[in-house]
């Protein structure tokens, strides 16, 4: 294949997949509207540096996400299903139903299971890649987290960490802006990425609107990952476009929007960089859309059908062999 | 078989452990050079190299985070918290991270690993060196709580945690450091999890009793020549819910003793149990003798502690009821 040839293919796929994304993240959300699914973080806004990023890695590198990283999800080849078994806690969830929408784990993609705590996974990430460089593994660790995430002490201490052990890992600011209700210029006095200089590590901000440069500088910085000169913090700036999650109303505290279609909408940025390159066009851009929406509306409807868990599964999984405490209790319960 | 005290034991099972398992490794402050400010890491930095023996920054939300990112990716870290009054800022990891690994990801992953944190008082620590806070991490599903009172359980108590596939709170009384001496099998043994032991054989009282106490409990009863049944628990989570119900119906008077404060500690679930289920047995009140309300005082500390004097306070109560 000709390099420009391998770039199309990949460019497509990469928009591909934003838009199964983001059709999607409107089914669910209008699921939820509806009362067929109980709550949702929507991704809207953040499709772009979400898949820019995963182009960037290799299967076997290593996911410490959080609860809206949907398009990363899908862009890597996790299943649809397992998102929206996910979202209804259904049997099939590979969870078996037990955290509530939007925590997904998918351990053939090294996608690591999700926690509502923001920042917390940041240190398992440390943790998780001086386990690949003291296994000799060439694999690397991306983690994200929001704007929010990095007044936590588990920011500071991940970075911190980090840096001292020049380990593997790509700390991506998914900088939407903001969390739930608080701008980011009251969540930090400085710009994200500069915060990286009191670790000792690189760090870079850009456009998280414009897929190709958050993966270049994603691709960058998992070469020097690899290659042993550790972490890089990564500002990506989009937008939320949505709520923070389907439980509040930004119209109450915030002004500004991105409507969906317009010159900012990361969908629209990555359909004019493709017509730009002649890789796409409008008839193309239809045919994607049409069958994303077939195969949303099919997906959704197959795992609907599917049955809740039996009630034990809410009780198992809490130690290999269950206390005779939980036994007892679950005795009682059932 | 070699005599030794609680930090050699543990000392020399920690270097058992990474002899055999090129994937167990420890990390915490000033455990390198310095061997740990109680010197149970002593000489195992110079042995092994700083790539298995780390030395962290100065945070222990990042000690234990990137300890269960080690766990999920295949190794098996023991991680040293400094003193246990320092763990809190760590206390989301611990109980929102390690403990719920398992369940939430539906057992995909699984976090097999140690924390190992000295506690309580008894060495003029003040407020912050001596707190004795287990009921926090019992209070925890998915937590394993266990605490030797001697060399011998150290060894076995570690050998079984590491073996576990779970994470284990591992509670070490540091006044007992270096205050009693066994003797402890050169090679592999277990103390299993779940497991109490009973140490005194008596028929006209129960003592329960665990960790940090069980040498005080003993001697006040050997010195007072009390007809008392020791049970010392080694696992706060699981408890042997046997050993607790064979004592308390074959003498139907129970006492618990721990250093922790009294309201909510390990006492009240006991109590609780002995309640629920042997009511009838019982000849008297369930007492417990333990540290007060109060944070932990420097000065005065041997007020706070639970010692011959309030122990003996409490048989006879118990004793002369009804």
């Amino acid at each position: 294949m000709s390099e420009e040839s391998d770039e199309r293919s990949k460019f497509i796929k990469a928009y591909t997949a934003m838009v199964l994304s983001r059709t999607l993240d409107k089914k669910i959300m209008s699921a939820q509207r509806q009362g067929r699914v109980g709550f949702y973080t929507p991704t809207m806004g953040q499709e772009a540096l979400q898949i820019g990023a995963s182009m960037a890695l290799e299967s076997d590198d290593l996911i410490y996400g959080y609860y809206r990283d949907v398009p990363l999800m899908l862009h890597r080849g996790v299943p649809m299903e397992n998102i929206i078994n996910q979202i209804m806690g259904n049997s099939a969830d590979e969870a078996k139903g037990r955290q509530m929408p939007s925590h997904y784990t998918a351990k053939a993609f090294h996608f690591m299971s999700v926690q509502s705590p923001v920042a917390t996974n940041l240190p398992l990430a440390a943790g998780a890649a001086y386990a690949m460089v003291y296994q000799k593994k060439k694999s690397v660790v991306l983690t994200t987290f929001g704007d929010g995430s990095t007044s936590t002490p588990d920011f500071h201490a991940a970075m911190n960490l980090a840096g001292v052990f020049n380990l593997p890992v790509i700390f991506l600011c998914e900088n939407n802006g903001w969390a739930i209700s608080l701008p980011v210029e009251k969540q930090t006095k400085v710009e994200i990425w500069t915060k990286a200089e009191a670790y000792g590590i690189r760090g870079i901000r850009v456009n998280g609107n414009n897929f190709v440069e958050t993966y270049n500088a994603v691709l960058e910085a998992v070469k020097r990952a690899r290659e042993g000169k550790g972490a890089t913090l990564i500002d990506a700036i989009s937008f939320r476009m949505g709520p923070h999650s389907t439980s509040d109303d930004p119209t109450k505290y915030r002004s500004e929007t991105v409507e969906e279609g317009s010159e900012k909408d990361p969908l629209v940025v990555t359909e004019n960089i493709l017509k730009g390159k002649k890789y796409i066009d409008d008839k193309m851009i239809d045919g994607i859309k049409t069958k994303a929406q077939k195969l949303v509306d099919d997906k959704f409807n197959e795992c609907e059908k599917i049955k809740p868990p039996e009630p034990m599964t809410a009780f198992t999984d809490v130690y290999k062999n269950m206390t005779w405490m939980l036994k007892e209790e679950v005795e009682d319960i059932l | 078989m070699t005599e030794m005290n609680m930090v050699q034991a543990l000392n020399s099972t920690l270097d058992l452990l990474m002899s055999k398992d090129s994937s167990v490794v420890l990390l915490g402050e000033d455990i390198g050079k310095d061997g740990g400010v109680f010197r149970v890491t002593d000489g195992l930095q110079a042995k092994y190299g700083p790539e298995r023996v780390i030395d962290t920054p100065l945070v222990e939300l990042g000690i234990v985070g990137m300890a269960i990112g080690m766990a999920v990716n295949g190794m098996k870290p023991i991680a040293e918290i400094q003193f246990q009054d320092f763990i809190y800022t760590a206390m989301d990891q611990i109980i929102n991270q390690m403990a719920k690994i398992r369940y939430r990801s539906g057992g995909d992953y699984t976090v097999p690993m140690v924390l190992r944190t000295p506690y309580g008082g008894g060495i003029k620590g003040g407020l912050y060196h001596s707190q004795s806070g287990e009921t926090y991490f019992a209070h925890t599903a998915g937590l394993t709580v266990v605490t030797p009172s001697n060399p011998y359980d150290a060894k076995g108590l570690l050998l079984s945690s590491m073996q576990l596939g779970d994470p284990v709170i591992f509670l070490e009384p540091k006044r007992l450091y270096r205050s009693i001496k066994n003797d402890v099998p050169d090679g592999e043994y277990t103390v299993p999890i779940g497991e109490a032991k009973k140490i005194r054989e008596g028929n006209s009282i129960s003592i329960i009793t665990y960790g940090s106490m069980v040498p005080t409990v003993l001697s006040t009863v050997e010195k007072n020549n009390v007809d008392a049944e020791i049970i010392d628990l080694r696992t706060l989570l699981p408890m042997d819910l046997n050993a607790i119900m064979d004592t308390v119906k074959k003498t139907g008077r129970v006492m618990i003793v721990h250093e922790a404060p009294r309201t909510l500690g390990m006492g009240a679930e006991i109590s609780a149990i002995i309640s629920e289920r042997a009511i009838d047995s019982l000849l008297g009140p369930i007492l417990r003798v333990t540290g007060p309300d109060s944070p932990f005082p420097y000065r005065m500390e041997d007020y706070y502690l639970p010692n011959e004097k309030r122990i003996m306070k409490a048989v006879n109560k118990l004793m002369t009821f009804g």
